[in-house]
């Protein structure tokens, strides 16, 4: 399903030129649980804003689906991941100015739902992610495991192929994050969503069905 | 995306950012409430001149040499306020030994009482009556003759000449050389009759343009002469031109000096906002949509905060149109303002659109560098710049 081919990538900031990504390579089947694994700065983020598209790699190829998503048009890459991805950021980056209703309903209007649907998989949304009377509040009235539930639901609202979660239970408690981590593994599996984690959370690698292991932007063996 | 649902997120983001919106809603509303009450104010201005100088005694629009037999109220138009009957003819002036050959203007007293303002300059003795064997002289050519007020001064009207005794009424002074020199008043029916030398003065209300009117009146049967104002007065038109010039260049310079702060306020605005385009961009949302959607807060913005600036300014225009603004003091001794020195504030169409389409434009040009960031950037080059 994706399929990581010889991926370099690298930064020029105030310290010079630093390499995220050296030569990566490796593939995820479909509906597969994968857990990429690394400390902070060995590239798990890059990486799978590269995958999602977020990011150009300076070489290699991403495929999804047989498709390298990075000699897509700009057109044709934003097509591919309003229907394709959904992204949980690590701050849960729920639009600071629209309610959780309208958050949820955004991936979906993006994708030219119409409105009574939206309203419909809303609600069923907030049912699923246990927060049925929140469709109205602001993303500031919620806490943090309330957050990261959301945006976990606005990113699989759209029912999209590929969910990719960048360290989503940093900035929770454990008891938070593993409820979190159980509620992901078990939706993304009934979806059979092909789900892609960054995290150093030892409570979500456990979930993994493979896992890649990160060191200084090289897979470590 | 439908435009309908950008759109929406646009109110939504501009009603739910409630501090910057009303900061940056003030900015426009106070910029566009003083650019229209400022231009209002110079047309105001403008009116005041013209008014003062047309309404002291010549009318907006001279017709010479009419027909005796014509009735005034053949000159009546639409927009025509008031037409005065005069007639002009060379005279002599003769006190004792002293001679002063004048134009002397034979007026129907109550009629020109009424519509002009000429009786209001008498610094001596009172203004002509309908009928009267009287003169209303200025001071410089009573000084030239030596008379004051009760006096009798002999008439000479060429040819012949005729010779008619008139009592000296009033004196009256105005600044303005034209009036002050080399003319005379008296009532119609207090000489022999003229057999030419008619004319008309015709008064029109505020609005109306004189160039149509004009264009009307030369269409008519009659071997006469019509001039507007702008042509017997071309320094007032000159001063009014210029007025209207220096007050579009003060409006420009206000306006750009305003124009910075709103571009940068509405920068802010946008930058405010830009992690939330990177959102956007990073679930899929396309380059077109995410620059519809800044035009959109931007635009909608703009037009509530015009829309209310527009509405405070004309408001204040309104108040102030009332009562006027009274600058006497500053125009006292101003040929312009020989009348009255209150000015009344006058709402255009151009000082009405101009304000909040200039707010509207600077608005768009401020978000023209967030948008191309938010279309050129990659969706995690925008997140990790927050």
């Amino acid at each position: 399903m994706i399929e990581v081919q010889a991926l370099y990538k690298s930064f020029t900031s105030g310290r010079g030129k630093v390499t995220a990504l050296e030569g990566l390579s490796f593939k995820v089947a479909k509906g597969e649980n994968f857990i990429v694994a690394g400390k902070s700065g060995s590239g798990k983020t890059t990486l799978l804003n590269c995958i999602g598209g977020l990011e150009t790699p300076d070489r290699g190829a991403i495929r999804c689906g047989g498709v390298d998503i990075h000699r897509l048009s700009r057109k044709a890459l934003a097509r591919f991941q309003r229907e394709q991805v959904g992204f949980v950021f690590q701050q849960g980056n729920l639009l600071s100015y629209l309610t959780v209703s309208e958050n949820l309903a955004l991936p979906l209007a993006l994708n030219g739902i119409d409105a009574d649907d939206r309203k419909r998989r809303v609600r069923e949304l907030l049912e699923t992610i246990g927060l049925p009377d929140h469709g109205a509040a602001l993303p500031w009235e919620l806490s943090g495991g309330e957050t990261q539930r959301v945006a976990f639901a606005r990113a699989i609202a759209h029912a999209p192929a590929i969910l990719l979660a960048d360290e989503p239970t940093a900035s929770l408690d454990s008891a938070t994050g593993a409820q979190l981590v159980q509620l992901m593994v078990s939706l993304s599996r009934q979806r059979r969503c092909t789900l892609l984690v960054a995290s150093h959370d030892p409570e979500v690698i456990r979930t993994a069905d493979h896992q890649l292991l990160l060191k200084d932007g090289r897979k470590e063996s | 995306m439908k435009i309908g649902f950008i759109l929406k997120m646009a109110v939504l983001y501009v009603w739910r950012s409630r501090r910057s919106t009303l900061v940056l809603g003030l900015m426009i509303i106070m910029a566009v409430a003083a650019l229209v009450f400022l231009s209002s104010l110079a047309v105001g201005t403008n009116d005041a001149m013209i008014r003062n100088s047309v309404g002291l005694f010549s009318g907006h629009i001279v017709a010479d040499n009419l027909p005796p037999d014509l009735d005034p109220a053949q000159l009546q138009r639409p927009g025509v306020r008031e037409v005065l009957w005069r007639t002009r003819r060379p005279v002599r002036l003769r006190h004792q030994e002293r001679v002063e050959s004048v134009l002397l203007c034979e007026v129907r007293p109550s009629e020109e009482k009424a519509a002009t303002a000429l009786w209001k300059k008498t610094v001596s003795g009172r203004y002509l009556r309908d009928g009267r064997p009287e003169l209303f002289l200025s001071g410089a050519v009573a000084d030239l003759l030596h008379v004051s007020v009760g006096q009798t001064v002999e008439v000479e009207i060429p040819p012949g000449p005729q010779r008619v005794a008139l009592s000296i009424c009033g004196i009256y002074r105005t600044g303005i050389s034209s009036l002050d020199y080399g003319i005379a008043f008296a009532a119609q029916n207090a000489l022999p009759a003229a057999e030419s030398n008619f004319s008309a003065a015709v008064f029109i209300e505020e609005g109306t343009d004189p160039q149509t009117l004009l264009a009307e009146y030369r269409r008519l049967p009659y071997a006469s002469r019509f001039t507007a104002w702008m042509d017997f007065m071309p320094d007032l038109k000159q001063l009014v031109e210029l007025n209207f010039v220096s007050m579009s260049i003060v409006m420009v310079l206000v306006f750009a000096v305003v124009a910075l702060g709103i571009s940068c306020a509405f920068i802010i605005f946008i930058l405010k906002n830009i992690r939330e385009h990177g959102i956007l961009k990073a679930m899929g949302m396309l380059p077109s949509e995410s620059v519809l959607l800044i035009v959109a807060e931007v635009t909608l913005l703009t037009l509530a905060a015009s829309a209310t600036g527009t509405g405070a300014g004309a408001l204040a225009v309104g108040a102030l149109a009332r009562t006027g603004l009274d600058l006497t003091a500053l125009t006292s001794h101003n040929q312009y303002f020989a009348v009255s020195g209150v000015i009344f504030p006058r709402l255009t169409p151009y000082s009405l659109w101009l304000p909040p389409a200039l707010s509207l434009l600077f608005g768009l040009l401020a978000a023209v560098w967030p948008a191309l960031y938010v279309v050129r950037e990659k969706a995690a080059e925008i997140l990790r710049s927050i």
